[in-house]
C-alpha cells in the first residue's frame, strides 16, 4: 500500500509542478506572459491541428476498420497488417520522410495529413477489436425492423463501437498535443514546439511553464470531452446468450475501386516514408556531418529502454496489485492518481522534472537516473494497464487454496502467483521498453549532455537537413518498433481470451 | 522455450548496452564543454591529443543549454574548458564569475578586438553574417544595402531566418548594440511581417535553395560547407556579404575560456593555447568548418571570401546582451 | 476422523453482522450447511479454513483450538482441505502437479507420484488425466481434481464451497455422488456449503439449515425434512403450503378440512402441507375439496399442480404432485385431499 502511494505521488509530480509554478508567478505576471499574440498563434495552430487531425484520423481509422472487418475485401488479413504497419514508423520519422520529399507539407494541410497518416492506427486498432466483438444480432434485429445499410451503420453499429472510437480519438488527440519532432520538421508551430523553443533559449523560465500549463489544460479538456461523449449508456450486449460473428457485406463490383483506394492509401502511409528512407540510405551519408556511432547510440537506447521499462513495470506493480486485490477509498485514489500522467505530454513531464531537480534535488539534475524516472512517469499508465490485466490471471482464490495446502504467503506468491504472472509481466515490460526506445521529446530535455539515443541522434541530423545521415537512424527506429506493432496488430484480431479456469 | 528466448534477448541487449558505455582511462585529460560544431572539435581534438598526449573528453550541446548548465553547476562543474559558438553565451558565463584568467600564451596570438579586455576568455574562430539568396527569385541588385532594410515592406514574403537559434540571436544582439533598442524593435517587427521562420540554419539554406524563400539570413559557412560537399542545398543559391560596417556584416566570435573550478587547469590552458596557436588555427582552417580563424597566421582556402575583404562593424563583444535579445524576440512574437 | 466444533462464532463486516453466535458440531462424516445466498455460510467456511478471523467465538479442530484463544492458527497450520466454488486449479501446473501441490517435499518422489495415482483413482478419474492441463478438462473433472488436491495431504477436515453450482445440471448429481464416495472412502470429515437442498439432503449425513447468520436446525436429512423445527425450515427444505388452522387434541381444523396432526399442538397453528401429501382426485370425489387448477408445470417424470381451493373466506393455494399420466389442465376443476399427518407450527397470527 505504501509503495502504491509513493508511486502515485511521484506520477502526480509533473501536474503538481505546473500548477504550483503558475501559482507562484502571480496572476498579473502570468496574464501578461500568457495573453500575447504569439501564444494566441500557438493556441490557434494547436486547436486547428487537433480538430483536423483527430477528425481525419477517425474517418480513416473507422473506414479502414469497417472495410477490413465487415466487408468481403479480398486478402483482409494482409490489409490488416498493412494498415497497422504505420505504427512502426514513429511520427517524426514519417515527417522526415515527407519533408525530405516535398516542401509542400510545411503547411497546415501538410501537418494534418502527416499526423493523421501517422496516428490513424490508434483509432483503427480498437475499432477493429470492437467490430469483431460486436454482436451481429443487433444488426440483424435492426434489419428485421426495416433499417439497413448506411442507416444501420449510423444508428446501430456506430453507437455500439463508439467507446472504442472515442478512446482512439482521445489517444490521437493526446499524441498530437505532445508531438514535437514531426511538427518541427514540418515547420508547424504548436504549443509543444513553442515550449521547446522557449526551453532552448530561456531554459526553464516561466514562459515555458505557462505554455505547459496551457497544454495541460488542453489535455484535460480532451479527457473531459471524451468522458462526456462516452456518457453513461451501456454499450455491451444486454441479456445473456452467445454473440454471433457478423456476416460480411459484399463489395461486389466496387471491389477493385476499394482495393485501389487502399493501395493508394498504403502508398501514402507506408510508401512515402519508406521509399524516402531507402532513397536517402542509398544516396549515403552527407559527409559534412559526423558518421556518428550507430552502435553506441543503439547501446544507449537499449540500455535506457530496458531500464525505463523495468522501472515503469516495477512501479506499476503496487498500483495494479492494489487495484486488483483490494478495495477502499485510498486504493481508488492511488489508481486514479496515475491516470493524469497519461494525459500529460512528454514535454511537460520532462520540463517539470528538470525544474524540480534543479530547485530541489540538484544532484539528480542532468543525470541518467532522472531520465529513467522521467520515462517511468511517462509510461506508467501504459505499464499499469498491462500489469493489471496480467495480475487478473492470478485471482486471490488461488492464494487461498495454496495457503490451505500448507504454503506460507510468500510460498504461495512464489509457487502460484509468480509463475502465472511472470510471462505477462515480461510482455508488458517489453512493450513499454519499446515505447521508451523511440521516445524523442522528453529525451531531448532530460538526457545528460553526451548521452544520445537513436531518436536524439536521428533528430540532430534530420533537423539539420542532413537527411542522408539521418536515414540509418530512422531505419533503426523503425526496426525497433516492429515487434510491438506486430503484437498490437495481433491482439486486435485475437479471439476472445478463454477463461484460464477452463470451461464452466 | 519461451523463457530461453526472453533470457537470451535480455543478455544480448545488456551486452550491447554495456559495449556502448565508455571505458575510463587514467592519464592526463581535459573535459571540454563544447557548443561549437561537434565535428570541428572531433577533427581538432585528435591533433591536440597527438601533440600533447592529453586526452580530450568532449561534451557537446547547444550554446544556451551548456551555458545554463555551467551556471547551474557552478564551480562544482566537471568542465575544464568552455567553447561557444557565439558570444552571448560566453558573456553569460563570464558574468556568473565562473571563468579563470587565460595565460598570455593563449590570448596573444589573437588580435585584441576579438577578445574581451577582462582576459577571461578569447575568440578563436569567427563567422560572418551573410544573406543567402536565390537568383531566380531575386537579383543581386534588388538586395538591400543594409540588413535593417529587410524590414521594409518590399521584402514581404521573401525573407527567412531561424530566430530560435543562438546564431540569429547573436546577430540581433549586434543590431541591438549598434542601432539601439527602438530600431531593433522596429526591425524585428518588420521581419516578423516579412519573414518565414524555420528551425535551424541548415533548414534556411535548404529553403532558399529549393525556392521556398528568396533570401535567408545566416552565417557564411553553411553555404561554403554545402558547396564543398555535394552542393545539394546550395547550388541554386548565392551568397551576399554586406559591407560598410553594416550590422549585416556582423562578425560573430566563437569563444574559448577556462573555468575557475577546473579539475585540470594546466591541461585546460594548454588546450586553449592549442586552439589559438598557429598549428591549431591552421588545422581549424583546413578542416571542414570553413569558419574564419582569428590568428592572422592562418588562412582559409581560396574559394572562401578572404577575411581581409570583410567589413564588419565594431562591436564590443563583452556587451552583447543575450537576455535582452530574448526579451525583444519574445515581444516581437518569435518566442 | 477429526471433529469440528464451533462455538459462539460471530463475524461482522462493517455494520452488517454476518454470523451471530453460531454453534456447530461436526463429529465426522459429511455435514451440509444449507442456506440461501447471503446467509453467511461461505463466511463460516472461510472462518473455519482460516482465511478470516472471527470477532468472537472459538473454532476447534479435533482437540486443537485454532481460533478464539490467543493468535489464530494460519490456514497452512490447520490441516484443512479447501475446495472452492470454481475448483480453482492452478492453471500453470498439470493435473498431477496440482494434486501433489500440498504434499511438501515428497511431491516429486515416487511416494508422491503414488499418492497422486491413488487420488485419481479415488475421485474416479483415469490415470491418463495426470498429464493433462486444467483447461483441457471439463467442469466436473476439474472439480474432482480439486477435491483430489485437497485430499492428497490427508487433511483432518475438508471444506467445500458450493462445489457443484458451476456445473451443468446433468453433471451435478453424478459429480456429487462421486465426491461423496471419495469422502466416505477416506473417512474424512467434511463440511459442504450449498444452497441446493437436493444436494444437501442426498449427500450429507447431517444438515445444518442456516438463515441470517444463525442455524435454524441441525439434524439428519430425514429429520430436517420430516420434522422441521419451524415453519421457515419446513418451507425452505422441500416445498410446503402454509395454511392457518386451529389445533386441539391432535387434530386441526383448517380450510383444507379436519386433518390429523403430527406432534402435539394447541391453539392457533400454521400447517405445512407437503405437495406429496396432496392427492388430486375427480372434482366431486367424496372427501375431497373442490379446487381450480391455476398452473401446471410438467417435468416429464411428474408434474406439479397449483390449485386454489374453493369455498374458503381467504384464498388457499396448495401444490400437488401428480404422475405424468394424470395431469390436469389449467382452469380445470379438480378435487384435492390431504393424506397423512400434517406438520403444524405455532402461529403468531391472530385469528
Amino acid at each position: 500500500m505504501l509503495l502504491g502511494v509513493v508511486v502515485a505521488t511521484t506520477s502526480l509530480l509533473p501536474l503538481g509542478f505546473v500548477v504550483v509554478s503558475t501559482a507562484q508567478l502571480g496572476g498579473g505576471e502570468a496574464a501578461d506572459l500568457l495573453f500575447r499574440p504569439r501564444v494566441g498563434d500557438l493556441v490557434w495552430n494547436t486547436t486547428r491541428l487537433l480538430v483536423g487531425g483527430v477528425t481525419l484520423s477517425v474517418v480513416l481509422g473507422v473506414g479502414c476498420a469497417w472495410l477490413v472487418v465487415r466487408t468481403d475485401l479480398p486478402l483482409a488479413g494482409l490489409w490488416h497488417g498493412v494498415l497497422c504497419a504505420p505504427l512502426a514508423v514513429p511520427a517524426f520519422v514519417n515527417g522526415y520522410g515527407w519533408v525530405s520529399t516535398t516542401h509542400a507539407v510545411q503547411s497546415y494541410g501538410g501537418a494534418v495529413l502527416v499526423v493523421s497518416l501517422s496516428y490513424y492506427p490508434l483509432v483503427y486498432l480498437p475499432t477493429v477489436a470492437a467490430l469483431r466483438r460486436l454482436d451481429s444480432s443487433v444488426e440483424d434485429v435492426a434489419a428485421s425492423l426495416g433499417i439497413g445499410g448506411w442507416s444501420s451503420f449510423l444508428r446501430v453499429v456506430l453507437p455500439a463501437i463508439s467507446p472504442a472510437v472515442l478512446g482512439g480519438a482521445l489517444l490521437v488527440g493526446l499524441h498530437l498535443l505532445g508531438e514535437y519532432g514531426a511538427l518541427q520538421l514540418l515547420n508547424y508551430p504548436t504549443l509543444t514546439t513553442g515550449i521547446l523553443d522557449q526551453y532552448r533559449t530561456t531554459f526553464n523560465g516561466p514562459r515555458a511553464t505557462l505554455l505547459a500549463l496551457v497544454l495541460v489544460v488542453f489535455c484535460l479538456v480532451l479527457l473531459g470531452l471524451e468522458l462526456l461523449a462516452r456518457g453513461q449508456r451501456r454499450r455491451s450486449r444486454v441479456g445473456s446468450g452467445v454473440a454471433r460473428t457478423a456476416s460480411r457485406h459484399r463489395l461486389g463490383s466496387a471491389t477493385p475501386a476499394w482495393v485501389l483506394g487502399l493501395v493508394g492509401f498504403a502508398a501514402l502511409t507506408l510508401g512515402v516514408p519508406l521509399v524516402s528512407l531507402v532513397r536517402w540510405l542509398v544516396r549515403g551519408n552527407s559527409s559534412s556531418l559526423p558518421q556518428g556511432d550507430l552502435g553506441a547510440a543503439l547501446g544507449s537506447t537499449l540500455g535506457l529502454a530496458i531500464t525505463g521499462g523495468l522501472l515503469a513495470t516495477v512501479a506499476a506493480l503496487p498500483v495494479a496489485w492494489l487495484a486488483v486485490r483490494h478495495r477502499g477509498v485510498l486504493v481508488t485514489v492511488v489508481e486514479r492518481a496515475v491516470y493524469p500522467a497519461n494525459a500529460l505530454p512528454g514535454i511537460v513531464v520532462a520540463l517539470s522534472l528538470v525544474t524540480i531537480s534543479i530547485r530541489v534535488v540538484p544532484a539528480l539534475y542532468q543525470t541518467l537516473p532522472l531520465l529513467v524516472v522521467g520515462y517511468a512517469i511517462l509510461f506508467l499508465p501504459r505499464a499499469v494497464v498491462g500489469v493489471r490485466s496480467t495480475l487478473e490471471l492470478a485471482p486471490p482464490v488461488l492464494d487461498d487454496v495454496a495457503t490451505s495446502l500448507g504454503c506460507t504467503r510468500a510460498g504461495a506468491a512464489r509457487r502460484v502467483t509468480l509463475p502465472l504472472v511472470l510471462p505477462g509481466l515480461a510482455a508488458s515490460m517489453a512493450l513499454v521498453s519499446l515505447a521508451v526506445g523511440t521516445e524523442l521529446t522528453a529525451t531531448l530535455l532530460l538526457s545528460p549532455i553526451g548521452t544520445s539515443t537513436l531518436a536524439t541522434e536521428f533528430w540532430s541530423r534530420a533537423s539539420a537537413v542532413a537527411y542522408g545521415a539521418a536515414a540509418p537512424y530512422a531505419l533503426a527506429l523503425i526496426l525497433l518498433s516492429v515487434p510491438a506493432t506486430w503484437l498490437l496488430g495481433r491482439a486486435a484480431v485475437a479471439p476472445a481470451r478463454t477463461d484460464p479456469k477452463g470451461p464452466a | 522455450m519461451k523463457r530461453t528466448i526472453v533470457l537470451s534477448c535480455l543478455a544480448l541487449a545488456t551486452a550491447i548496452a554495456g559495449a556502448g558505455c565508455s571505458k575510463d582511462d587514467d592519464g592526463p585529460k581535459v573535459v571540454v564543454y563544447n557548443a561549437q560544431h561537434e565535428q570541428l572539435l572531433e577533427e581538432l581534438a585528435p591533433k591536440f591529443e597527438k601533440a600533447t598526449g592529453i586526452e580530450v573528453e568532449l561534451r557537446n550541446g547547444p550554446d544556451s543549454e551548456l551555458a545554463a548548465q555551467l551556471i547551474q553547476e557552478g564551480n562544482a562543474s566537471p568542465a575544464d574548458v568552455f567553447l561557444t559558438e557565439n558570444t552571448p553565451a560566453m558573456s553569460a558565463v563570464e558574468r556568473a564569475g565562473l571563468l579563470a584568467p587565460l595565460d598570455a600564451k593563449a590570448t596573444d596570438p589573437i588580435p585584441a578586438q576579438y577578445r574581451p579586455s577582462s582576459g577571461l576568455w578569447t575568440g578563436f574562430v569567427a563567422r560572418s553574417t551573410v544573406l543567402v539568396y536565390n537568383p531566380s527569385l531575386i537579383s543581386e541588385a534588388e538586395l538591400p544595402a543594409s540588413i535593417m532594410d529587410l524590414a521594409d515592406p518590399t521584402y514581404a514574403g521573401k525573407v527567412s531566418f531561424s530566430p530560435t537559434g543562438a546564431d540569429f540571436q547573436a546577430i540581433v544582439a549586434a543590431v541591438l548594440d549598434l542601432e539601439g533598442e527602438d530600431a531593433t524593435t522596429a526591425w524585428l517587427a518588420g521581419l516578423k511581417a516579412n519573414g518565414t521562420t524555420y528551425d535551424g540554419n541548415n533548414v534556411v539554406l535548404e529553403a532558399v535553395n529549393s525556392g521556398e524563400s528568396a533570401i535567408g539570413i545566416e552565417y557564411h559557412y553553411y553555404w561554403y560547407r554545402d558547396q564543398a560537399e555535394s552542393g545539394d542545398n546550395s547550388d541554386n543559391s548565392e551568397l551576399y556579404f554586406f559591407g560598410n560596417q553594416d550590422p549585416g556584416a556582423f562578425l560573430s566570435i566563437s569563444g574559448a575560456g577556462v573555468l575557475k573550478g577546473a579539475d585540470h587547469p594546466k591541461e585546460a590552458q594548454e588546450f586553449v593555447e592549442f586552439l589559438t596557436s598557429e598549428s591549431g588555427q591552421q588545422a581549424l582552417a583546413d578542416s571542414y568548418a570553413l569558419e574564419y580563424p582569428l590568428n592572422p597566421a592562418a588562412s582559409l582556402p581560396a574559394d572562401v571570401k578572404p577575411f581581409s575583404e570583410l567589413q564588419p562593424p565594431t562591436v564590443a563583444i563583452s556587451d552583447l546582451d543575450g537576455d535582452q535579445v530574448v526579451e525583444l524576440l519574445t515581444e516581437a512574437g518569435f518566442l | 476422523m477429526t471433529g469440528l466444533r464451533v462455538t459462539g462464532l460471530t463475524k461482522s463486516f462493517g455494520a452488517v453482522r454476518v454470523l451471530d453466535r453460531v454453534d456447530l458440531d461436526v463429529p465426522g462424516g459429511i455435514t451440509a450447511v444449507l442456506g440461501a445466498s447471503g446467509c453467511g455460510k461461505t463466511t463460516l467456511l472461510r472462518l473455519v479454513a482460516g482465511f478470516l478471523e472471527p470477532d468472537a467465538g472459538t473454532i476447534r479442530l479435533g482437540d486443537r483450538v485454532v481460533a478464539g484463544e490467543g493468535r489464530p492458527v494460519p490456514p497452512r497450520g490447520r490441516r484443512t482441505g479447501y475446495v472452492p466454488q470454481e475448483g480453482a486449479l492452478f492453471p500453470h501446473l498439470d493435473v498431477a502437479a496440482n494434486i501433489a501441490f500440498g504434499l511438501g517435499r515428497s511431491r516429486r518422489s515416487a511416494a508422491g507420484r503414488a499418492r497422486v495415482a491413488e487420488m485419481l483413482d479415488l475421485v474416479e478419474l483415469p490415470r491418463a488425466a495426470a498429464s493433462r492441463q486444467p483447461h483441457q478438462l471439463s467442469g466436473g473433472q476439474q472439480q474432482r481434481v480439486a477435491l483430489a488436491r485437497a485430499l492428497a495431504p490427508r487433511p483432518d477436515l475438508v471444506l467445500l464451497d458450493e462445489p457443484f453450482s458451476s456445473l451443468d445440471a446433468g453433471l451435478r448429481e453424478e459429480t456429487g455422488r462421486a465426491v461423496a464416495r471419495a469422502l466416505r472412502a477416506t473417512e474424512a470429515t467434511a463440511v459442504l456449503v450449498t444452497h441446493d437442498q437436493g444436494e444437501a439432503l442426498s449427500l450429507a449425513d447431517q444438515v445444518a439449515v442456516m438463515a441470517d447468520g444463525r442455524f435454524l436446525q441441525v439434524t439428519t436429512p430425514t429429520n430436517v425434512y420430516l420434522d422441521p423445527a419451524s415453519a421457515a425450515v419446513a418451507a425452505f427444505v422441500g416445498h410446503a403450503a402454509l395454511v392457518p388452522a386451529i389445533a386441539s387434541n391432535g387434530r386441526a381444523t383448517s380450510p383444507l378440512g379436519e386433518l390429523p396432526l403430527r406432534g402435539v399442538r394447541e391453539g392457533l397453528v400454521l400447517l405445512a402441507v407437503r405437495p406429496e401429501q396432496v392427492a388430486v382426485t375427480a372434482k366431486d370425489d367424496p372427501g375431497s375439496l373442490a379446487a381450480e387448477v391455476l398452473e401446471v408445470s410438467f417435468f416429464g417424470h411428474d408434474a406439479t399442480v397449483r390449485a386454489r381451493v374453493a369455498g374458503t373466506d381467504e384464498p388457499v393455494e396448495v401444490t400437488a404432485r401428480v404422475p405424468a399420466t394424470g395431469v390436469p389442465q389449467p382452469g380445470e376443476e379438480i378435487g384435492v385431499r390431504v393424506v397423512g399427518d400434517v406438520l403444524a407450527f405455532a402461529s403468531g397470527a391472530t385469528a
